[in-house]
């Protein structure tokens, strides 16, 4: 008797450590949603960005909830993109209003995972249209903008006036000119102070290529080596690489502090121009408040292109297997109103995507930010097309500018190794 | 009569191993659960994945061997092989070698010498990622104490993180900063070989070398083929370090992360997460994660193949 109770115990705590497992792995795959309680919808808005960008979507979510008797937003902040992914993979999804880049527009669009906004009545005519174009896939509106990057000519007003250069170039003679004054090299070759520089590459020849007319896509298809991109990429050869040596760059560029830190080579006097996006307004101030600088017009090849420049934008959408998409839609469109926006935008200092924001005086606070509030009613900003390879185009277009840059490929032959990698994206 | 009792008792027989069968299954329960789930069953999906087009979000289409004949024209996937293939072949000789030199000058009778043995250990309990950020610091040519320091010794400096040539290096460096596991483990097996066998070599005169060569290496080779494998299995998964030392310095334009200067430092997991999660082509993701299995398990087999020839067990069975 004592031995059958003994083996009905141990059997029994087989039964319970396997019950256990079986708890501990069905728990494991359990997963928290959205949904209705106490008359309210609730709503969750999962945001990549963490810390000030943060904070301020906390503030007008806040706002948000204070003015709703129907719907409550769960605000959380998940800078995990691969999560955010697998949420919009899976049938019942954890977010129903998140963010992105519009150039992942055309890709997720194409897969179905982005609820078309078309039937929400939201208002687009306010929407500056070359941005809100970033967001349309195949003539429909699957997102709505609520910050635009856009880049602007940047320059070391202490450095030029130690060149003896009194203003900004407005033409690429006198930009080539400028890039030769502010250039310091030892003897040797060593570089000391380089003209022209930049932390990425890619950031700036793929927005010279707007000043000489090139285009990244054509008629919906990549076209790297369209004759605009090859003669802005030639220009940078003619009159960085070639002059002061691509090694002699390399080896310059390898004592670059991190981006956007106190030690950036343009907060600390290494690069006398460069070409970079709004967000360095409110960065600068805070970062190195003592940096003398400006920002202007990125000169062009021709009149015709005068203020070309590129953009691209932060967005929010409303995934497909979000379970309340009109609730979602209705935050969707504070989120992205002329309020929100304004305080958002003005908080992280970047550019808004509605033209009645263009002239706000709130931004006034942000030295040099009306050069690009302004340049933001050019006819000549261009963005890489919303397509479905967009991701997969800037990839390979790093690694040919990598290339060329080192003076291991010339233009021609870098693009066009992208061109032969471009023409199995749809595989 | 005999028989009935003896099949009663073989029925009894199999009742009880069945119940103890059915017992252990149940305690096994939860890993054999959590094997199922996460490891077969993404392993056998994987596979299937693998031959066809699959994008996360809509039903995967067969495509037969497409995926694997693409990887034959991708460049950038060859690249990334040669990368990955380059850093093991460098990477584990240099391991085993510095890890086999440490162990014996920490196993030195000197004053301090658990410090500095608790010392060599401290790199491996840095989280990698804190790691990977302060090495980025660190081989900066112009704020950097690398640079600094062979400057110092008169020795060229190296623009580590810009020129193709120095990428692999510098991962090559921040893998060997954590060294310290493998250095424990010879240490262990070192001081696990019996004094005796010294003392008889010395009365024998045999010189240090010699005792190396005839007692210690032998002694050492079944840990050797366990760290080898180990550290070789860590190299052709390398994706941290090289990961976080070419993040993209934009602000987030969209573009993915490259692979450093000239693609000098994209390992093949780099590729395949970047198609994976970036590209979204999760069926050459699974393809190229199938490739670098059976070159894993390929060179593994090989180890142990060769481990007859140059490994020594006690036992000689």
């Amino acid at each position: 008797m004592t031995v059958r109770k003994s083996r009905h115990r141990r059997a029994a705590t087989a039964l319970a450590a396997s019950a256990v497992g079986l708890a501990l792995a069905i728990s494991g795959c359990s997963a928290g949603g959205s949904g209705s309680g106490s008359g309210k919808t609730t709503i969750t808005f999962s945001y990549l960005w963490t810390g000030n960008e943060a904070a301020a979507l906390q503030q007008i979510v806040a706002d948000f909830n204070k003015s709703q008797s129907q719907i409550t937003v769960d605000a959380v902040s998940n800078p995990d993109q691969t999560k955010q992914l697998s949420s919009m993979a899976s049938m019942n999804g954890s977010f129903d209003v998140s963010d992105s880049y519009g150039s992942n527009v055309g890709s997720w669009a194409s897969k179905g995972i982005l609820e078309p906004l078309g039937g929400y009545g939201i208002d687009t005519s306010d929407f500056i249209p070359s941005v809100l174009a970033q967001d349309e896939y195949q003539g429909k509106l699957y997102a709505i903008p609520i910050a635009t990057q856009e880049y602007k000519l940047l320059y070391n007003k202490t450095l030029f006036a130690q060149a003896g250069i009194t203003s900004p170039p407005t033409t690429m003679d006198e930009f080539a000119q400028d890039i030769a004054k502010t250039t310091k090299t030892t003897a040797g070759g060593t570089i000391t102070q380089l003209g022209l520089g930049t932390s990425s590459a890619y950031d700036l020849l793929s927005t010279l290529a707007y000043v000489f007319g090139g285009q990244w896509d054509t008629d919906g298809k990549p076209s790297p080596t369209n004759a605009g991109n090859i003669a802005a990429m030639n220009w940078y050869k003619t009159n960085v690489l070639d002059k002061y040596g691509a090694s002699n760059i390399a080896k310059f560029e390898s004592g670059y502090g991190e981006y956007m830190t106190a030690q950036d080579p343009f907060y600390t006097g290494k690069i006398a121009m460069t070409l970079d996006g709004e967000w360095q307004s409110a960065n600068i101030a805070k970062t190195a408040p003592n940096l003398k600088w400006g920002v202007a017009d990125i000169p062009a090849a021709s009149p015709a292109l005068a203020n070309a420049t590129q953009t691209y934008s932060s967005m929010f959408f409303i995934p497909v297997n979000s379970k309340h998409k009109q609730a979602a839609a209705t935050f969707l469109k504070y989120l992205t109103g002329p309020q929100a926006m304004l305080s958002f935008t003005k908080a992280i200092g970047n550019l808004p995507a509605r033209t009645s924001l263009l002239d706000a005086k709130a931004y006034n606070s942000l030295p040099g930010f009306d050069v690009w509030l302004q340049g933001l009613k050019s006819k000549n900003l261009f963005a890489f097309a919303p397509s479905t390879y967009a991701t997969q185009y800037q990839a390979d277009l790093t690694t040919a500018f990598s290339d060329f840059v080192l003076g291991t490929q010339s233009a021609q032959a870098a693009m066009a190794s992208v061109g032969q990698k471009a023409a199995s994206y749809g595989q | 009569m005999a028989s009935d009792v003896s099949a009663a008792g073989s029925r009894r027989t199999a009742r009880h191993e069945r119940r103890a069968l059915w017992k252990g299954l149940a305690f096994a329960s939860p890993f054999l659960l959590g094997f199922v789930v996460f490891i077969a069953y993404p392993m056998v999906a994987s596979g299937y994945y693998s031959f066809t087009d699959f994008n996360l979000f809509q039903s995967p289409t067969w495509v037969g061997l497409a995926n694997y004949r693409h990887m034959f024209s991708d460049s950038t996937f060859w690249q990334a092989l040669w990368n990955t293939l380059f850093m093991t072949a460098v990477g584990v000789p240099l391991t085993i070698i510095i890890g086999l030199a440490g162990a014996h000058v920490l196993n030195f009778p000197i004053k301090g010498q658990p410090i500095y043995r608790a010392l060599v250990y401290v790199p491996v309990i840095v989280p990698i990622v804190v790691g990977s950020y302060l090495w980025r610091w660190m081989l900066n040519s112009q704020y950097g104490y690398v640079d600094r320091l062979l400057q110092l010794l008169g020795l060229p400096q190296p623009a580590w993180l810009t020129e193709p040539a120095w990428g692999k290096p510098a991962i090559l460096l921040i893998a060997l900063w954590t060294i310290g596991s493998t250095l424990l483990i010879y240490l262990a097996a070192i001081r696990d070989v019996p004094q005796e066998l010294y003392e008889a070599a010395q009365l024998d005169g045999a010189g240090s070398w010699r005792r190396f060569v005839n007692i210690t290496w032998p002694r050492l080779t079944p840990v050797t083929l366990f760290q080898i494998i180990v550290v070789m299995i860590s190299y052709l998964q390398i994706f941290t370090q090289p990961y976080l030392l070419t993040q993209a310095n934009a602000v987030g334009n969209g573009a993915a992360a490259s692979g450093g200067a000239g693609n000098s430092m994209l390992s093949l997991s780099m590729y395949l997460f970047e198609n994976a999660f970036s590209f979204l082509k999760m069926g050459y993701a699974s393809a190229m994660a199938w490739v670098l299995f059976v070159l894993t398990l390929l060179i593994t087999l090989i180890l142990l193949w060769s481990s007859k020839l140059w490994v020594h067990y006690d036992n000689n069975d």
